[in-house]
């Protein structure tokens, strides 16, 4: 059983074809890392995952997508996010609502707590894993735009933890975070693993081989090589594998 | 260079004073003009300026202005909630579904209502509410109004929602919000100040509509009326027939009446500024 499972998806957006047979299985509980130049494709792969490429109409996915075990494309979009946490390239803290409550709402729209003291321990829990808590615990009823970049971000990840997801998307989740804190931050990923399925974009082959169990390289919207990180740190077998991990693309 | 710099600037601040003054001048003197006629007219009527009928043509009593205030005040009371559910709504809809048929038939309708003259409007109620209900009425009033508004605020509500970035959908919906949630939690709070100004603007655009009011009304003005089925009276329809009329006393209530709309029409203005604050993205 994987968490995710795609066979010759294909993606198009216009008259664009975006994503081109992409297969991929992704095992529950792992890190899978999805490396590539910019404009590859990587975050449309997240996008298909979790259907939000709906999202634009001129969308058109075609192949067969399985997530969490079940028909990623004919399921209910709305059931089918509730499973899946995502944070995105660019910060997208709710401009209206307090830390506390940008955290809260994910909680609340799911479910998963109950009364008042549940949520306070989740926003607390989903702030601490994601690296934040110490930063704003005495600032929770202030505003997101009162906040760095980076410090944006990890909200997001605290948001996207408090839904308690079973499949963690991020997009280039260290972007804007310095390497102090995006180290931490890949531990708390790591530590993760234990309850959630973590797929990341990224952009650095070091962060790649220090959280990875896979890693799929994608490519003009191609996968061009994929499988268990050590194989693919050690072995690469294409060019622009090796391009790519040495950091020249 | 650098104090070339700076005299370049100076010359530019006064440059842009200079227009602004030149821009703002009309506007002032309208607001002072209108205020010092009709102040002093609302003065000496007193406290009974809002509470009788106008005066006889060549009478020497102020006389008031009651029945006008008063269907104003109605009109808008009902006009206004009408328009914004209905404009709010058909926004949304436009926005959340922008190549469903129907919405694509809103649109065109709304921005081509957008273009009818009003008095037009008021002619097309005159024959489909006056005519068959055989009297002028307030509902006839309030459907001229909402047809004129309508695009107005339909059109303001589109831009604030369209304003609002893609990215707080898809945030919205990564947490698995629905579309009516994304809507009602994140979309409407996110434009709260917009929307209250649109509220606010619709509402100083209605309480000045006179055209629409021409053939639907009925310009009742011997006795208070608050029947809704009946005819009635507003401001500037008031003030649209007295001072055209050679009767000084009438001038004067039209005065004091243009006096009243102004003021309300600043304190909307004022309202709009203090709007709620806006949501810093
Ligand atoms: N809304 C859209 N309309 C048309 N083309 C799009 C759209 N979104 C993405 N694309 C195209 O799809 C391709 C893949 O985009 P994607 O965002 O998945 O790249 P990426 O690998 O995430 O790049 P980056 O590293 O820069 O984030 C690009 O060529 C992009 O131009
Ligand atoms: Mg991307």
């Amino acid at each position: 059983m994987y968490a995710v499972e795609m066979e010759n998806v294909n993606v198009y957006i216009g008259n664009r074809h975006i994503l081109k047979n992409i297969s991929l299985k992704i095992p529950y509980n792992s890190v899978y890392v999805i490396m590539g130049p910019s404009g590859s494709g990587k975050t449309t792969i997240l996008r298909v995952i979790n259907r939000l490429i709906d999202v634009n109409r001129d969308a058109r996915v075609e192949g067969t997508v399985k997530v969490l075990g079940f028909d990623a494309l004919k399921k209910d979009p709305y059931e089918l996010r509730r499973y899946i946490g995502m944070v995105f390239q660019t910060p997208n803290p709710f401009p209206h609502m307090t830390i506390y409550d940008n955290v809260a709402i994910a909680a609340k729209i799911n479910g998963v707590a109950k009364n008042r003291k549940d949520l306070d321990a989740v926003v607390r829990w989903a702030l601490e894993k994601a690296m934040l808590w110490d930063e704003v615990k005495d600032r929770l009823y202030d505003y997101p735009h009162q906040l760095s970049g980076g410090q944006k971000q990890r909200l997001c990840l605290a948001r996207a933890l408090a839904m308690k997801p079973k499949l963690l998307l991020l997009d280039e989740p260290t972007a804007n975070i310095d390497p102090v804190n995006a180290r931490k931050l890949e531990e708390a990923i790591v530590s993760l693993k234990d309850e959630i399925t973590v797929i990341m974009v990224t952009h650095y082959p070091h962060q790649a081989a220090r959280v990875a169990d896979y890693v799929t390289i994608v490519y003009d919207g191609r996968i061009v090589e994929q499988g268990p990180a050590n194989q693919i740190f050690l072995r690469p077998t294409t060019e622009l594998a090796q391009k790519l991990l040495r950091g020249e693309i | 260079m650098y104090k070339w710099r700076k005299l370049k600037d100076r010359i530019f601040f006064a440059v842009i004073l200079i227009l602004s003054i030149i821009a703002i001048t009309p506007v002032i003197h309208l607001i002072v003009v209108t205020l010092a006629n009709g102040l002093s007219v609302i003065i000496r009527a007193g406290p009974s300026f809002f509470t009788s009928i106008p005066p006889a043509p060549t009478s020497k009593d102020v006389g008031g202005i009651a029945p006008s205030l008063v269907g104003s005040l109605m009109l808008t009371a009902l006009a206004l909630p009408i328009t914004i559910v209905i404009a709010l709504f058909s926004s949304i809809m436009v926005n959340e579904f922008p190549r469903n048929p129907l919405s694509i038939a809103v649109d065109v309708v709304a921005k081509s209502l957008a273009s009818i003259p009003t008095i037009a409007v008021s002619m097309v109620v005159y024959l489909l509410v006056v005519v068959p209900m055989g009297t002028f009425s307030t509902l006839a009033g309030v459907v001229a109004l909402t047809i004129v508004s309508l695009p107005y605020a339909y059109t303001y509500f589109s831009t604030y929602l369209r304003s609002i970035p893609e990215t707080y959908r898809e945030a919205a919906y990564s947490i698995a919000m629905s579309r009516w949630k994304t809507v009602t939690r994140v979309f409407l709070p996110i434009i709260r100040r917009g929307v209250l100004v649109t509220v606010l603007m619709t509402m100083a655009r209605i309480l000045g509509e006179t055209a629409a009011l021409l053939f639907t009304v009925g310009r009742y003005r011997i006795g208070v009326s608050t029947s809704i089925l009946g005819p009635t009276d507003a401001l500037p329809l008031l003030i649209f027939d007295y001072i055209l009329t050679p009767y000084r006393n009438f001038q004067e209530i039209a005065w004091g009446a243009a006096a009243l709309l102004l003021i309300a029409y600043l304190i909307i203005f004022i309202a709009t500024k203090l709007a709620v604050r806006g949501v810093k993205l």
